[in-house]
């Protein structure tokens, strides 16, 4: 007898890989607006399973960055940038055989990978981590500090790069 | 926390900032002094580094940051290797139309990246260093923003560089859900339970994947030929010496300190990947027309070869790959600062472009013969000395695994290829056809001090390797890759003092 939140972990985990899909190829539309909603859609879906792992700080976090900022640059960006040609545009069979066949291998060693694994999977006796906003604070600040402040770093690279590589007139 | 032990890192982080800041209040005609206050202050901090008073030996961090002397050696090595690059980019400025002063910090920043890729001793911190490297060598590449070489190198290489990212921020994913840990001391400990985990295997080699991505080896060399040639000379520089050594300080950490014993086990893998970027870089390399773009493939096959020093799984395999990044520093740098001294006189990048170079500059023209020689691995410069060292380092391992004797004969066959391509190059700079310019090329100072050092480096390298070989020794010592285990740092405390 499946438990419930099985049912649930299997119905949002379709759903995030229909979703996906349908981003990237979509049989129906190649509007890359159409692309970015299922973009959406699919952020959400993965929201519903970071609930299901108790991870409910970041489920809050996906979709208000996520699926709220980060797709509102996408569409700015999908809108500024005319995108007409890319619905007219085919694509090789060829290239699209190579890609294919890449994507079937990669699945097919994930998917054997996954049938070997022991049901115990973790090696090492492990502990459980929990997802609210206390341990992910202590987890960032404590044991993670010093990369979290490279990343400090990281983020003024990109904000000098992007500048420079769009600003109109540059000295 | 110990805070001292990040000491270098965090002052390089001042002086990146300290240049950007300055850019404020000086004119534009003075960036060029500050570019060379930049490399004078990174000099200081070389000096730190490689003196008595910076941290020696410890661990911190919860264990994910160590200094050793391997971590040492690196960092004096990407120190070293960031002067070169700030000082050849003052004189490849009029080159980069604006946002000279950026150009500075964001190697300056690149450099805190390596800093922090040879101290890593977790995951966590091995993919963030890696992506500060990453994302600051994606604005790099695309840096002269009006040519459009430059911006295709940019996003070629973005895009494929957020796939091998992609696939590494997986594998580390799959390696924490399996051994409940990212730092390679645990991992170390647990080997034994974790090679039977097809889960961890999975994750380790999507890791593997994104680290050679980084080097640019087979199957993941694409980008390199494009991002060579479309590049400012200075970034494309620091791509080959720095962000290729990271990728193999952080190979050597990963498979001879954290996981000995499955790579024992994927002996095979190792072997096919360096026999394919040995064949492949070489035998691609033969019809360029482009210096660049030729350097870009004598790149892969130069990862290729460093890989030897992987298979083999000895120490004396790993001294090798130090001693080889080393000698590939010096001449990598003379062939790339002699290419941005001519970028102003020559219009194009093309080999045929170099004819007569011989006689417009003696000087220029020696030099990247000298780094052409050195790099196709004759004697007595110090490319020779390095392949064999990789050679024999393999040669020491054969016994018992045959595939091994394969690969050595396949790296031969690479060097005597790459014979050809290199001195097609050379034959255009002295025997090249018509050349309807012959006016002398300057050279300025600056760049007569950084080609002297590094054909000095080259040459006294290759005649006398001792010394820099005993260094590379010792920055291997701390690792027991025979016994797959890391002595503790109190214990390599006294044998480094022992040593002494």
């Amino acid at each position: 007898m499946p438990q419930f939140t099985d049912i649930l972990f299997f119905g949002l985990a379709g759903l995030v890989l229909l979703f996906g899909l349908l981003t990237v190829a979509n049989p129906f539309s190649r509007n890359p607006v159409t692309s970015a909603m299922f973009l959406v859609l699919t952020i959400v879906s993965l929201a519903g399973l970071y609930v299901l792992l108790h991870a409910f700080f970041l489920a809050a976090i996906q979709v208000l960055v996520y699926a709220g900022a980060v797709m509102v640059l996408f569409l700015f960006v999908i809108m500024l940038l005319d995108l007409k040609e890319e619905e007219h545009r085919r694509l090789k069979s060829g290239i699209l055989a190579v890609g294919s066949l890449a994507v079937v291998a990669f699945v097919g060693i994930l998917l054997t990978t996954l049938l070997k694994a022991k049901p115990t999977a973790s090696a090492v006796a492990g502990r459980l981590v929990e997802g609210d906003t206390v341990k992910l604070g202590t987890l960032l600040f404590e044991n993670w500090l010093l990369p979290f402040e490279i990343l400090s770093v990281l983020l003024l690279v990109a904000m000098v790069g992007v500048i420079l590589l769009t600003k109109k007139d540059l000295k | 926390m110990n805070y001292s032990l990040i000491i270098v890192e965090i002052t390089a982080v001042l002086i990146g900032l300290g240049v950007l800041m300055t850019d404020l209040w000086i004119s534009p005609a003075a960036r060029k002094g500050l570019g060379y206050a930049a490399a004078v202050a990174v000099g200081c901090l070389l000096a730190f580094a490689t003196g008595s008073l910076a941290p020696q030996h410890g661990l911190g961090f919860r264990d994910s940051f160590v200094v050793d002397d391997l971590a040492r050696f690196f960092k004096a090595f990407f120190l070293f290797g960031a002067i070169v690059v700030i000082l050849m980019t003052v004189e490849f400025s009029s080159r980069i139309a604006s946002g000279l002063s950026e150009f500075f910090a964001l190697v300056i920043f690149a450099l805190v990246g390596m800093l922090f890729a040879a101290s890593a001793n977790d995951l966590v911190l091995l993919f963030v260093s890696l992506e500060l490297i990453t994302v600051t060598f994606y604005i790099l590449t695309s840096f002269q923003r009006n040519r459009l070489a430059s911006l295709e190198a940019g996003v070629k290489y973005l895009i494929l560089g957020a796939v091998a990212s992609a696939f590494m921020v997986f594998g580390i994913a799959l390696i924490f859900g399996s051994a409940n840990s990212t730092n390679f001391r645990v991992i170390a400990a647990h080997q034994t339970e974790l090679a039977t985990s097809p889960v961890f295997l999975l994750g380790l080699l999507l890791v593997l994947a994104g680290l050679g991505f980084k080097i640019a080896a087979f199957p993941f060399q694409a980008w390199a030929p494009d991002v060579y040639q479309g590049s400012p000379a200075p970034a494309t520089a620091f791509l080959a010496v720095g962000s290729k050594a990271a990728g193999f300080v952080l190979l050597i950490r990963l498979l001879t300190q954290a996981v000995p014993q499955i790579t024992a086990e994927w002996s095979r893998l190792l072997v096919v990947m360096s026999a394919a970027t040995i064949i492949y870089g070489s035998l691609c390399a033969i019809p360029q027309r482009n210096l660049k773009r030729l350097m870009g493939y004598s790149s892969i096959a130069n990862a290729g070869y460093l890989l030897l020093g992987i298979v083999a799984m000895s120490r004396s395999g790993s001294t090798a790959i130090l001693f080889y990044l080393g000698g590939y520093f010096f001449t990598v740098l003379a062939a790339f600062t002699a290419m941005s001294a001519l970028a102003e006189h020559i219009e194009t990048d093309e080999i045929a472009g170099l004819a007569g170079l011989g006689r417009r500059s003696p000087f220029l023209a020696a030099t990247l013969t000298l780094s052409l020689v050195s790099l196709a691995g004759i004697p007595p410069m110090v490319g020779f000395f390095g392949k064999v060292l990789l050679l024999r380092s393999v040669f020491e391992s054969a016994p018992g695994r045959p595939d091994l004797y394969l690969l050595l004969g396949i790296a031969v066959i690479g060097v005597v290829i790459s014979l050809y391509y290199y001195f097609g190059v050379i034959r255009s700079i002295y025997w090249g056809g018509s050349t309807p310019n012959l006016a002398p090329i300057r050279t300025s100072l600056g760049t007569k001090v950084a080609l002297g050092t590094c054909i000095a480096g080259m040459v006294f390298l290759g005649i006398a390797p001792n010394g820099y070989l005993r260094i590379a020794e010792t920055a291997i010592g701390g690792i027991d890759s025979a016994a797959g285990r890391l002595k503790s740092p109190a214990l390599k405390k006294v044998s480094a003092h022992e040593a002494h």
